[in-house]
């Protein structure tokens, strides 16, 4: 059994100097400090002989959080969850996302009343709202398509076919600005999180079109701040003449770095290469540009300390927080796709040696394993921020998401785009069919890449692998993409090729 | 998110269905006997919230703008203010029936302090600042400083509130005034002042100096630079394990391409192992030096000379020196990024 003195406990340096930034810290590192040690003694004390001899590794309490996700489902959620009554269909996806992490299916009367749930919230003039009867908004568009993609089917009744798609592409068109962003909702917000709802639904849906996105890209790369990560938008006043952007004035950045807008940010910037690829080329236009090595820097920088225990902040000098395991651990295997890192040649081409180290990943994903197996998991069930904050489903589906992101690597792979062209087939009708093939070629070369995950606690702790720019596994999003773009998807099998 | 008590509930006696006033409506319910129904132990605040919004469902249905729409979704929003449905109904309707503006931004202080970390307090005051600015621009101005010593209360009490600051940040370039501009840099020096890691601060500071768009030959850049770049070092040498300074540093020299050699004087005192000696120290007012109580090396100071000696070029030996003991003593976690950074640099 490992003992707790191997690990370095090294507090982050105060330089003598105290101020509430650094005591808020000093006193989480002793709560994660004090959860380690109680996990190890709790584990010596009912170790059995056998197991007292191998060092210790903290696993997944699989059947407890199993068991929160059912009492959500069966029960209702607990009263804190009524100021979300505007996010209904974020607890719904929360709920079932969970679920498909852990490898468990519905029933079809469980899929049938939630597909009929979902539905109630679309709106007759498009787009999804946080409940019935609610203004349609871009936030709960995306937890309601991502829900009926797991539950979901062709079809009557199945959910897919029933969503309005032209209406909703007429609703995302309605809520364009002049600077390429988007408002969440008529008479809302404009960030970086609702562009990429907007654009998660609309790769999965098949409704991009150049006009749709025209200008986004610009917009996403002037959220990003001298930290390197993204705020939450960018103030367009200056640069505004009348209703078109002059490239040469800045639109600076609002709100700093953070975690969740950095990855919805640079998801959709992924999510927009394919029109980036197919648009900017003829023209000679000025493509906007990302700092990408900025970008790695801060997403790898927001990693804690060993004292820590390995989990990410979503800000300078802020807290770890089990969250953002999933939204800057995510967000680091979108990073590494982007600066080109896809499957290895090694990796693809020798599947069975899987002796070598062949982690490319650039953070630390053992240690981010760690933080949310000892720090994140509630010992009533359900994941949360960190000790003592009590689980929510928030949080559950995103420190399960973060551990399955530091397990498997779902990575481009040059093969599988191949694959996909191969049987790729032009509609006769289809207009930007250039575009609309690259976006489906693009989203579903992603695929898990064979030989490197890696399982702190061994197979009793491993999730299933999620579409890093969905969150979606990959065998839901092939399917829903796979329908909306009338495109048969093989499967994908890349063992084969290493016999 | 459980902000909700009887207390609060105990002002609006009566619910909705008993309200003589609202008796010529029908309440559209949400839905019913379908998943996440919610448990009856929490009986007290759903019948409220169920209430309420099931004739707010009914206002939306018959499209109703009127005073007691004002009243209605007040409490929704008093219940849940997340409801960014009813907000968007409560401004279509202030819009409507010419409210008083002005009024309604008091009333929503209390709103904002109470659900500080909520989206909708602060853009429901970003519309109606809009439209004041809208109606008479320069009369807003008025508004706008009122509301900069507003948003300064609010961030009293949480200094790193997101929202707050990004709603600070619009407020000041959509309004664009001298007066409402030049408190800006003594607020961030006293907020650094309580608090030299608050990281929002930091950023503030960047979005004041830099990121405000100005005339050109408005301010002289130069002079900005050097005085930014000497309060940075201060700041460092203050509490060098500090990453907001580090990346304020780096911001600042990548924005106005400077280059990072520029302080390599400085940096060195912090990638050194260990203070200098009494003796060994010439003052050097440029480039003050860690305190006694310093942790040495810093690690942001080893990355930042690092990064001189690639840029350098023929010293590429020496960045890899400081990235290898960066992986494998000073920043282990960081081991795979460093790792990264040398085959990267090999390339
Ligand atoms: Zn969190």
């Amino acid at each position: 059994m490992a003992t707790s003195d191997e690990r370095d406990w090294t507090p982050t340096p105060t330089d003598g100097v105290s101020t509430p930034t650094s005591t808020l810290q000093a006193h989480t590192e002793e709560i994660l400090k004090a959860r380690y040690l109680s996990t190890h003694l709790n584990a010596a004390a009912n170790a059995n002989q056998e197991a007292a001899k191998k060092p210790f590794e903290p696993t997944l309490n699989k059947n407890s959080h199993v068991q929160y996700l059912l009492r959500n489902l069966r029960q209702g959620f607990p009263a804190r969850y009524i100021s979300q009554e505007a996010s209904q269909p974020w607890l719904i996806f929360w709920t079932l996302q969970g679920f498909q992490l852990f490898g468990f299916g519905m029933d079809g009367n469980t899929k049938k009343q939630t597909v009929d749930t979902i539905l109630a919230m679309q709106h007759p003039n498009g787009g999804f709202g946080g409940g019935p009867g609610q203004a349609p908004h871009l936030l709960p568009t995306y937890a309601a398509v991502c829900a009926l993609a797991i539950v979901g089917q062709p079809g009557a009744g199945g959910g897919w076919d029933q969503i309005d798609r032209d209406k909703l592409y007429d609703f995302f068109m309605s809520l364009k600005q002049p600077d390429g962003s988007f408002l969440v909702a008529h008479h809302a917000e404009v960030d970086v999180r609702g562009i990429y709802c907007l654009l998660a639904v609309a790769t999965l849906l098949n409704i991009i079109t150049p006009e749709l996105v025209a200008g986004t890209p610009e917009f996403i790369a002037s959220c990003q701040t001298y930290e390197g990560g993204f705020g939450n938008a960018s103030f367009p006043g200056w640069a505004l003449r009348g209703s078109s952007i002059d490239p040469s004035i800045a639109r600076p950045p609002l709100g700093e770095a953070h975690g969740g807008y950095t990855f919805c940010a640079t998801a959709s910037w992924v999510l927009l290469q394919p029109y980036l690829r197919t648009s900017y080329s003829q023209e000679g236009a000025v493509q906007p540009s990302v700092n990408l090595k900025a970008l790695l820097r801060w997403t790898v920088q927001m990693q804690g300390s060993s004292i820590e225990l390995g989990g990410f902040k979503g800000r300078t000098n802020k807290l770890v927080d089990g969250c953002y395991s999933w939204w800057v651990g995510g967000c680091a295997g979108l990073v590494e796709g982007l600066l080109g890192g896809g499957h290895s040649a090694k990796a693809e081409d020798d599947a069975v040696d899987a002796k070598a180290d062949q982690d490319n990943s650039l953070f630390n994903r053992e240690a981010l394993q760690e933080y949310v197996l000892y720090a994140a998991q509630h010992p009533a069930g359900g994941l949360a921020d960190k000790p003592p904050k009590p689980a929510d489903s928030y949080h559950t589906l995103y420190c399960l998401a973060g551990l399955s992101a530091s397990q498997h690597r779902v990575m481009p792979s040059k093969e599988r785009r191949a694959t996909l062209e191969s049987v790729y087939h032009t509609e006769p009708e289809s207009q930007n069919d250039g575009l609309r093939k690259e976006v489906f070629l693009s989203a579903l070369s992603w695929v898990e890449e064979v030989g490197t995950a890696k399982y702190v606690g061994g197979a009793e702790s491993r999730l299933n692998a999620t579409h890093p720019l969905f969150n979606l596994t990959v065998t839901h999003t092939e399917n829903m993409m796979g329908h909306f773009y009338k495109q048969r998807v093989p499967v994908w099998n890349p063992q084969k090729k290493s016999s | 998110m459980s902000h909700i008590t009887v207390d609060d509930l105990a002002d609006a006696a009566l619910l909705y269905c008993e309200k003589p006033e609202w008796q010529d409506v029908t309440p559209v319910p949400q839905y019913d006997g379908i998943l996440f129904n919610l448990s009856v132990d929490v009986l007290i605040v759903v019948l409220a919230d169920k209430d309420a919004t099931d004739y707010f469902r009914a206002v939306v249905k018959s499209d109703e703008i009127s005073e007691r729409v004002l009243q209605l979704t007040e409490d929704i929003i008093r219940l849940n203010p997340a409801h960014y449905s009813a907000w968007q109904f409560r401004y279509r309707t202030l819009i409507a029936l010419k409210s008083n503006l002005d009024a309604e931004l008091a009333l929503m202080d209390v709103l904002a302090i109470q659900f500080l970390k909520t989206y909708q307090v602060w853009h429901h005051r970003r519309l109606i600042l809009t439209a004041l600015h809208g109606a008479s621009p320069s009369e807003s101005l008025d508004a706008a400083a009122k509301e900069l010593h507003f948003i300064t209360r609010a961030l009293d009490t949480d200094t790193k509130n997101y929202h707050t600051w990004s709603y600070r940040q619009w407020l000041l370039a959509f309004f664009d005034d001298e007066a409402l501009w030049e408190g800006e840099l003594p607020y961030v020096e006293k907020l650094l002042d309580v608090d030299v890691r608050n990281n929002s601060a930091w950023h503030h500071r960047y979005y004041v100096v830099w990121g405000r768009v100005r005339a050109n030959g408005e301010v002289d850049q130069e002079e900005v630079l050097k005085g930014e770049i000497a309060y940075t070092k201060d700041q460092i040498a203050g509490a060098p394990n500090n990453p907001s300074a580090w990346n304020y540093l780096r911001g600042v020299l990548e924005h106005t391409k400077q280059p990072f050699s520029s302080v390599q004087t400085f940096v060195e005192l912090y990638a050194a192992p260990a203070r200098k000696t009494a003796e060994d120290v010439v003052v050097d007012l440029d480039n003050p030096g860690p305190g006694p109580d310093a942790h040495l090396p810093c690690v942001a100071a080893l990355e930042f000379l690092a990064d001189i000696y690639e840029a350098a070029g023929g010293e590429q030996k020496k960045a890899v020196e400081i990235w290898k003991s960066l992986a494998n003593e000073h920043d282990n976690m960081r081991k795979k990024f460093w790792e990264f950074r040398i085959k990267d640099a090999s390339t």
